[in-house]
């Protein structure tokens, strides 16, 4: 909101604020937040009036002129002006040596085409007076000279940008700044002296309250022979500095009333109420009603309308009606000054999407016991301003306005220093309340405080509360760490915390194995899952746009785009490493349309991720040859790491070939390259090679490893973390180890070997281990040399040669007689 | 034969000195004390000696063997020296190559800078707890206060799901929510991911915050202020400051905008400082006393009646605090995933 210094001072003495950066500190410790200030003669400091004494043509430029100007006193200036529009004798507006122009221009002495310029002569549009202009602004003949051009154009205001919050509908007006700032520098405001309207005489127009509550206040006033004309400068310009464009003098009385007194009114022509009658009521289905903007909207039927015995002619609380505007040549108006309900209005201005000054005022709540003042203080302007006199005046209340209920808060004065912690007194507290307009009304020690009706937002302790410290200032409440009476009972967030904790560690592990993490949004396209195979369950009913209309299913579409993106962004010839990982929630719609289950169910799931995607050199530096590409191996080796750090327990790894479940996100894998992650019969997830068929179609220029894994099966089969690894004892005794050098036919895999090796080998055979894999010249064809290394030991003795040989022949045969393998010879 | 020993022994010496490489030391060593060499074929004549002399020229020849021997392991040694620093003379490593680095990982800045909020807060009491990003109306809205067709919803842009669910505009949720399922007394903190249907280089549609709640008898708003002070001077240094301004939210009262001293320019107003843009401090944070309206929708009516049940409320911008501490220009690079971006922190 605006406010304008020059008319705050008409309410209030501000000779004891320092200036309007003092007044804006001011309000934003009383919680009046001024967001900027704007000088009306910001840039035209230094832009003064000056005569222009002889115009002589430039030696130089023919499209230059030489000007002799004056300021009045002192010696001539010259000055090159590139206009052609002004003669000796006018007077103009002189920019001095040293101005910085509102458009940005810095004025310096120097020459223009070889001659001296002390200055400029300006233009409407250069001191951003006028969108546009034509040639210099030349100012009427009688201007004083070597005065401030603001000062001379009137342009000697300051406007204050507040940014209110939404609990202080009451500050909406100058009136209500007043209000608010005479309380703080202990004066009363000023208003100008009124007579009230008799609402006794009634006039042409009747009032009919038919919404009940809802529009529980009507006051009317009927005015004939008014003149409908442009306004007065003074209400022009201060309309412009608040940000209102002038329209004539009756809208005009309306508006600035409405920046005056926070009230919003409406001026109807009287000639176009049809029946003599003024109905507020709720609006019919379909029923059209043409607006002041020019537009007509078709009503639902919830809205509030103004109507007359025939028609709407205006949306209540939000904008007139087209076919009932004052207009040039209206001579009989009817004003309106009335009470809607904040809901009501807040819902027609949002369906019909016309958020105006006036319903924003209204939603927050107007001051109920104001309505026959702000309409008899209207009508007297509009005679004023337009002429006129009045036919009569009418009120319609419902009986909760004709006796209005205030609240009553009760509260002893301890309780404000025991609730806020600062010291507040009795004797301190009573005269910061009066000074708001409250009343105190004191019984023993317990004190009743009646709020003033225009303080809407205080209803309870609390808000008293706040209003004594804002009062006194935050900085007087003390400071200090509260004790601790006892331990929270905290079993529900214990699990949260210790889950929180390990998707920690699960970060931690991704980023020691050299991964970065990443933050996507959690909203994605529904084009780009689509290339992935995927739809989403959850869709958002008013996305930022079409990139955003969707809750991700899975995170990998995320992180492949992340790396196309990054390949795009890398400038050479090296294709840059992706080592991304992501730990966030995905989301399910488990019901046909998403909706509210109850109070604390949404009926969409959150299933948490763990997804990687890594492609490139095995090491960040290093000679090419050294680096090495990664494979499937080290996208393993992350994965088995991440396990160890979080002891992980009952998690396979089966060929994603062999898997037997079926899921789309398979199809973004190699097929050979490939593993599904099980927990016990579920699948826990999938890594391996981006499938290269739809990396050919996503334009993805590198072999690229993605994998994604539930984090909530993951994190179940994972150590809590309050447990820690239990300590494993390993042997004193010196183990034996045996090499096999084997022949191994297709189909048998590295982990068969091992297992058959353990289990036959049992008990000595403790470790068994694949050390090297060769499949070549050597080697009769499909058969792959595998060598083993099985290592024996015993934990309380040593071997003896003969235990670990028997044991080894066991193998053997096992490998035989289950894998059909062979010593090598 | 004395003499003649004397002769070759010497001999012997001269020329295992001379011996410049391994290969000739073996040479001398085998023509002076081989099976054939000088020396031995002295000794092999011994038995035409007297026997009476025999002992002493046997004692004489062992000394000059020993003596000749000593001298080529002395020998062998300085030349296996000499051939060992020829071998590292010529044996180097350019070591200005690059290295063999590995991929240094990384933590997202905001994951860091909740981390050290949680830190901090963790030490005076606080537990972590989260709740769903998909949330109901009712618990992000209606219980913290902020009913169906209140001016305050214009302060949240909101993106609606369906009747009754939004994704959550603020972390207050998850207080709701832990007041709903726990009793009080309660020191939780919230952290997690927000959105606001808005989006500029301050803004962004999916942010984070981490939301603060001390609920217990008699916590005063000075407990608040004096929390915030420890939160900020553990977070920015021992010397930073806080200021509270009067501001709203719904859910608490009285309401607090809550600025901290700039811990750049430590409030040495400068127009030049980047961080502070010259105001001397950083608004980072909304604050106040819990709404008793809230209690209420917690269920915890009972205790507010019979007691002094009150408590404290606040939230930050964990974006916000991470581009601060980092000096990251522009919110959106936070969630764009550029590794030129992520690899930094």
């Amino acid at each position: 909101m605006r406010i304008s210094w020059n008319w705050l001072s008409e309410m209030l003495d501000l000779g004891k604020v320092d200036g309007p950066q003092g007044l804006a500190n001011l309000l934003t410790a009383r919680g009046l937040e001024v967001e900027a200030i704007e000088r009306q003669d910001q840039g035209l400091e230094k832009v003064i009036t000056a005569k222009i004494l002889e115009r002589l043509p430039h030696p130089q430029a023919d499209r230059l002129s030489i000007c002799n100007v004056t300021t009045g006193t002192g010696d001539p200036l010259q000055i090159v002006c590139g206009a052609q529009n002004m003669r000796a004798g006018d007077t103009v507006a002189l920019a001095q040596v040293g101005s910085l122009l509102p458009n940005g221009a810095k004025i310096e002495a120097g020459k223009i085409r070889g001659i001296v310029s002390n200055g400029m002569l300006c233009s409407e549009e250069e001191l951003k007076l006028a969108e546009t202009s034509e040639g210099i602004m030349i100012l009427p003949a009688e201007t004083p000279l070597g005065r401030p051009l603001a000062e001379i154009l009137g342009r000697n205001d300051t406007v204050l940008v507040l940014k209110l919050t939404a609990n202080r509908g009451d500050c909406m007006s100058h009136w209500g700044i007043a209000r608010e700032l005479a309380a703080a520098l202990g004066q009363k405001p000023k208003r100008a002296a009124l007579e009230l309207l008799d609402f006794k005489k009634k006039g042409p127009i009747s009032i009919h309250l038919d919404a009940d509550e809802a529009a529980p206040q009507f006051f009317g006033c009927s005015i004939d022979h008014v003149k409908v004309g442009p306004s007065p400068e003074w209400i022009v310009k201060r309309l412009e500095a608040l940000g209102t464009r002038s329209i004539n003098n009756v809208v005009d009385a309306s508006n600035l009333l409405l920046l005056e007194l926070g009230h919003p009114t409406h001026a109807y022509d009287a000639d176009k109420i049809e029946g003599g009658e003024i109905r507020v009521r709720t609006a019919r289905e379909g029923e059209t009603l043409p607006l002041l903007d020019g537009q007509t909207v078709t009503l639902s039927g919830a809205e509030l309308v103004i109507a007359d015995r025939e028609r709407a002619i205006g949306l209540a609380g939000v904008m007139g009606g087209g076919n009932s505007e004052v207009q040039p040549g209206t001579s009989r108006i009817f004003l309106e000054c009335a009470e809607f309900d904040p809901v009501r209005v807040r819902r027609a201005a949002f369906k019909h999407q016309r958020r105006t000054e006036a319903a924003q005022r209204f939603e927050k709540g107007i001051d109920p016991s104001a309505l026959p003042h702000v309409i008899s203080r209207l009508a007297g302007l509009i005679i004023e301003l337009a002429g006129g006199e009045i036919r009569g005046a009418c009120a319609a209340q419902t009986p909760s306005r004709i006796s209005p209920k205030r609240p009553e808060i009760e509260v002893t004065p301890a309780y404000f220093e025991e609730f806020l912690g600062m010291p507040v007194s009795a004797e301190i507290a009573e005269p910061i309340l009066i000074g708001l307009d409250c009343e105190v009304r004191k019984k023993g020690s317990q004190w009743r405080i009646i709020p003033p009706p225009y303080r809407l937002d205080l209803s309870i302790k609390e808000d008293i509360a706040e209003e004594i410290a804002r009062s006194l200032g935050y900085d007087k409440i003390r400071e200090r760490i509260p004790p601790l009476s006892s331990a929270p009972q905290s079993i529900h967030s214990a699990i949260q915390a210790a889950r929180f904790a390990q998707t920690n560690r699960a970060k931690d592990s991704l980023m020691r194995a050299g991964l970065s993490e990443t933050l996507n949004f959690a909203f994605t396209s529904k084009a780009w899952l689509a290339k992935f195979g995927m739809t989403s369950t959850a869709p958002l009913l008013n996305p930022l746009s079409e990139e955003h209309e969707v809750l991700v299913p899975s995170l990998i579409p995320g992180l492949v785009r992340n790396a196309l993106e990054c390949w795009r962004h890398h400038f050479g010839s090296e294709v840059v490493p992706i080592r991304l990982f992501e730990i966030r929630p995905t989301f399910f719609g488990t019901f046909e349309a998403i909706r509210a289950l109850d109070e604390q169910n949404t009926g969409v799931e959150e299933r948490w991720s763990l997804s990687f995607a890594v492609s490139g050199t095995r090491f960040a530096g290093g000679l090419r040859n050294e680096q090495g590409e990664v494979d499937f191996f080290d996208i393993k080796a992350i994965l088995e790491t991440l396990f160890e750090s979080l002891g992980t327990k009952g998690v396979r790894f089966q060929p994603l070939s062999a898997s037997r479940s079926k899921s789309n996100i398979q199809e973004l894998f190699h097929p050979g390259k490939s593993v599904e992650v099980l927990a016990g019969k579920d699948v826990a997830g999938y890594f391996g090679l981006f499938h290269p068929g739809k990396a050919r179609e996503l334009k993805v220029p590198a072999p690229l490893w993605i994998g994604e894994l539930n984090w909530e099966v993951l994190s179940r089969l994972s150590r809590p973390v309050y447990e820690s690894p239990a300590f494993k004892t390993w042997s004193e005794f010196p183990p034996i180890e045996r090499d096999f050098a084997l022949l191994v036919g297709e189909g048998v895999t590295a982990d068969k070997i091992t297992q058959v090796a353990l289990k036959a080998g049992r008990p000595l055979a403790k470790v068994a281990k694949i050390f090297d894999v060769y499949r070549g010249s050597q080697v009769v064809g499909g058969m792959t040399s595998v060598a083993v290394r099985v290592i024996f030991y015993d934990e309380s003795r040593s071997l003896q040669e003969s235990e670990a040989e028997s044991a080894s022949t066991q193998i053997l045969e096992a490998w035989k007689k289950e894998l059909g393998i062979q010593l090598r010879s | 034969m004395i003499k003649k020993l004397e002769e070759i022994s010497a001999q012997a010496l001269r020329d295992l000195e001379a011996a410049s490489t391994l290969e000739a030391l073996e040479q001398v060593r085998i023509s002076v004390l081989g099976k054939k060499g000088t020396l031995s074929d002295v000794l092999k004549t011994l038995g035409s000696v007297p026997a009476a002399e025999r002992p002493a020229i046997g004692a004489a020849a062992n000394e000059w063997k020993r003596k000749i021997e000593a001298a080529i392991e002395t020998r062998k040694a300085s030349l296996e020296n000499a051939v060992l620093q020829a071998q590292l003379e010529r044996d180097r490593v350019d070591i200005s190559l690059p290295s063999r680095l590995p991929h240094r990982g990384s933590l997202h800045p905001i994951t860091q800078t909740t981390r050290k909020i949680i830190e901090v807060f963790s030490r005076i009491g606080f537990d972590v707890v989260t709740g769903p990003e998909v949330e109901t109306d009712f618990l992000n809205f209606e219980a913290v206060n902020i009913p169906a067709d209140h001016p305050a919803r214009d302060m949240q842009d909101t993106f609606f799901m369906g009747p009754g669910v939004v994704l959550r505009t603020h972390t207050s949720a998850v207080q709701m929510r832990t007041m709903r399922n726990q009793s009080w007394p309660l020191r939780i903190l919230a952290p997690g991911a927000v959105y606001r249907n808005d989006s500029d280089a301050t803004h962004s549609p999916m942010f984070h915050q981490v939301e603060g709640l001390w609920v217990d008898r008699d916590v005063k708003m000075s407990d608040l202020k004096g929390t915030l002070l420890f939160f900020a001077r553990e977070m920015f240094g021992a010397d930073a400051k806080i200021r509270l301004r009067p501001s709203y939210f719904p859910f608490v009262e009285p309401g607090a905008e809550v600025d901290v001293s700039c811990f750049l320019c430590r409030s040495k107003i400068s127009d030049s400082c980047r961080v502070c843009k010259g105001t001397g401090w950083l608004e980072i944070l909304g604050a106040g006393m819990v709404h008793p309206r809230l209690f209420e929708m917690a269920g915890y009516s009972e205790a507010v009646r019979s007691g002094a049940l009150t408590g404290y409320a606040f939230g930050m911008g964990v974006d916000r605090i991470a581009m601060l501490l980092h000096g990251i220009p522009d919110l959106r690079l936070m969630f764009q995933s550029d590794v030129r971006f992520l690899k930094q922190f």
